[in-house]
């Protein structure tokens, strides 16, 4: 409160003596404009006394006197007269804190579970800063979801932001949550921060059902925004998780994954905000900051020089019409650590999760896995199995052209060995829990039905150490 | 038509042997093939039948742990959602003790003290033009056009109370 009092003339040190106004100049949909304002900026966070109770609301645009405030709950029943306006003299600050562990939130931040309000040690801005690039240590040590397809060949490490790009209609939100309901990392203690962004009631329904043994044990924290939630809560909703996220991880030591799905669904509230605010469109009506506004939202995550803690970030967007060159994908893809590619084609064959291994990647995954991280043959084998892939996709082509039994005996030998890495080590229980091990001995299991002399990129003491021994003359053949 | 020639009969009585003793051993080896297959098909359809029976069973098993887990779920939700709930009540319970005890300081030997640091603060927030009047519930509550303040003694109550959030939750965290 000390800068707002510092900015305010007339400012009282007395809690909850303040000015309110009530020369409501229009209610036009969600948004109300107060007139006879002084000293108000952008942001700035706002209560709307009715005499139905408090409603919240931020200031969206201010012009000379007057201010422009969306309503969260929206404007329904309030007449010019009946309302009191009171502006806080900052952005939306939230309590910080330990806290919020097991609560299940609104997308900016009010109980949903029959609680109390949530207390904290802090007020801390949303709004937030990116890291100090000086202060960050390079992200290290694996992240491990329990998921094969992500462990083995995209390894996801802790202050890495790596996104899943997918399309409507696949089970984007599934994958997300299972990693969130399984995620765990070497550190003393993991927690998980869920935003949920425009997300329809049944699939929050699905989240909170599937979420609810890490709510129970005070692992989580749940921030849901409904698709019929007002677009500029939307827009408060992972600067709320990330907030959250950054004191649990740099002030309590702990290793904290924030998951954010869907941020297309964010951009486009981003878009809505922009056009109330007359901003000046660009790409696909997007506004011409929406490179900078993600990255300050991704810029949030990593590790601090000094301190134990980490924040780590996946994003989900779901690309319209599967368009990869979509302002939101695109942006994002400039701004992460890889991607996590989801298809059509994959989930058509029934394999869960549909990962796209060929196009996908984590940039920091050398960082996180092989040798002291994870298991010492990871590297090679992710390695391996990836090449393999791309072969078997050359072969799968090939028997498209001519046939699959004029094909060779090696390219045969390949579309088997697609199949079995799609079913034995990417496909899936979506309640399943694989440990990296498992993991990486199915990968192993998966190269078996190669010929050995197309395991070209492990070396031949890891094959005798780990290729399933029981079929190797066969395979020498 | 004339008839065979005597003794032909016995002189075919070997080939006869010999053809029911080839008919009989096709017989048996048909029987033997049908009874083989017979039980392969017995086989088969047990194998079949056990793999069945056995997704049925991993089938059921799989839908019963998901069943159990979502029950098991839903039912620490409610216990937890209890938890917070009682929580609630003990703020909503503090929030009108606070409000009550806020009231009664207008009967207070401090009230007209109180009352003349409220309009100082009113000078302070509008500015020495504004209206003042006495709320009800005590305190005052002063305008100046469009604009209000609201020094009320329960309004005050609860934002004071709101800045103490930290000592709030200590009824259910100590």
């Amino acid at each position: 409160m000390s800068e707002l009092r510092d900015r305010e003339p007339h400012a009282s040190a007395l809690p909850g003596a303040r000015v309110s106004h009530r020369d409501i100049r229009a209610i036009r949909g969600p948004l109300l404009t107060v007139g006879g304002v002084e000293g108000v900026g952008w942001d700035e966070s706002v209560e709307v006394e009715t005499p139905d109770g408090l409603r919240h609301g931020l200031v969206l645009d201010v012009d000379s006197d007057q201010a422009t405030v969306q309503v969260f709950e929206g404007t329904e029943g309030l007449t010019s007269g009946a309302i009191d306006v009171r502006f806080d003299g900052r952005p939306l600050h939230i309590e910080v804190g330990t806290g919020w562990l097991g609560r299940v939130c609104n997308g900016r931040g009010a109980p949903l579970d029959g609680g109390p309000p949530i207390t904290g040690d802090r007020l801390a801005p949303v709004a937030g800063w990116p890291l100090n690039p000086v202060e960050r240590e390079p992200p290290h040590e694996p992240v491990l979801t329990g998921v094969s397809v992500i462990d083995a060949l995209t390894t996801l490490v802790r202050g890495q932001k790596l996104p899943i790009f997918s399309v409507a209609g696949l089970p984007h939100l599934a994958l997300a949550t299972q990693i969130a309901a399984q995620a765990t990392s070497a550190g003393s203690s993991f927690m998980v921060v869920f935003a949920a962004m425009g997300l329809p009631h049944a699939d929050i329904a699905y989240v909170r059902d599937r979420l609810e043994a890490r709510t129970a044990s005070g692992e989580l924290v749940l921030l849901l925004n409904a698709a019929d939630d007002p677009a500029i809560e939307r827009i408060l909703t992972p600067r709320l998780a990330l907030t959250v996220a950054e004191h649990l991880a740099f002030e309590q030591g702990a290793d904290v994954l924030v998951i954010m799905s869907d941020m297309t669904s964010y951009a486009e509230a981003v878009r809505e905000v922009s056009a109330a605010r007359r901003e000046i469109p660009a790409r696909r009506g997007y506004p011409g900051y929406l490179y900078s506004d993600l990255a300050g939202l991704y810029e949030r995550c990593g590790r601090v020089r000094g301190r134990d803690g980490s924040v780590t970030v996946v994003p989900v967007l779901t690309m319209p019409a599967g368009d990869i060159t979509h302002p939101v994908p695109d942006l994002t893809g400039y701004i992460t650590e890889g991607q996590v590619v989801l298809s059509p084609e994959i989930a058509s064959r029934g394999v869960y999760p549909p990962v796209d291994t060929l196009s996908s990647l984590s940039r920091l995954m050398r960082l996180g896995a092989g040798k002291d991280h994870t298991r010492d043959d990871h590297l090679d084998v992710s390695a391996q199995v990836l090449a393999a892939l791309a072969h078997a996709r050359q072969s799968a082509a090939l028997a498209e052209l001519v046939g699959a039994s004029a094909l060779g005996e090696t390219d045969r030998a390949y579309l088997t060995y697609r199949d079995t890495v799609e079913q034995r080590l990417l496909h899936q229980g979506q309640g399943e829990t694989r440990t990296l091990d498992d993991t990486l001995d199915r990968a192993w299991a998966a190269l078996g039905v190669l010929p050995r002399q197309e395991l070209t990129m492990v070396s031949p003491e890891m094959i005798a150490r780990r290729l399933p021994g029981e079929d190797a003359g066969v395979r020498d053949g | 038509m004339r008839s065979l020639p005597s003794g032909s009969s016995a002189a075919a009585a070997p080939l006869r042997a010999a053809i029911h003793d080839r008919a009989a051993a096709a017989a048996r080896a048909t029987a033997g093939e049908a009874e083989r297959r017979a039980a392969e098909m017995i086989a088969d359809a047990e194998r079949q039948a056990s793999a069945i029976a056995d997704r049925a069973v991993e089938a059921g098993r799989t839908a019963a742990q998901a069943d159990a887990a979502q029950r098991s779920a839903r039912e620490r939700r409610r216990a937890h959602e209890l938890q917070l709930a009682a929580r609630e009540s003990l703020r909503r319970d503090l929030e009108a003790r606070v409000l009550a005890l806020a009231v009664e300081l207008r009967t207070g030997q401090e009230y007209p003290r109180l009352m003349d640091a409220l309009r100082g603060e009113v000078g302070t927030l509008l500015g020495p033009e504004a209206t003042i009047e006495e709320h009800p519930d005590g305190g005052v509550v002063a305008s100046l056009g469009a604009r209000r303040v609201d020094l009320s003694l329960p309004s005050l109550a609860r934002a004071t109370l709101e800045s103490m959030s930290g000592e709030v939750a200590e009824l259910w965290t100590t």
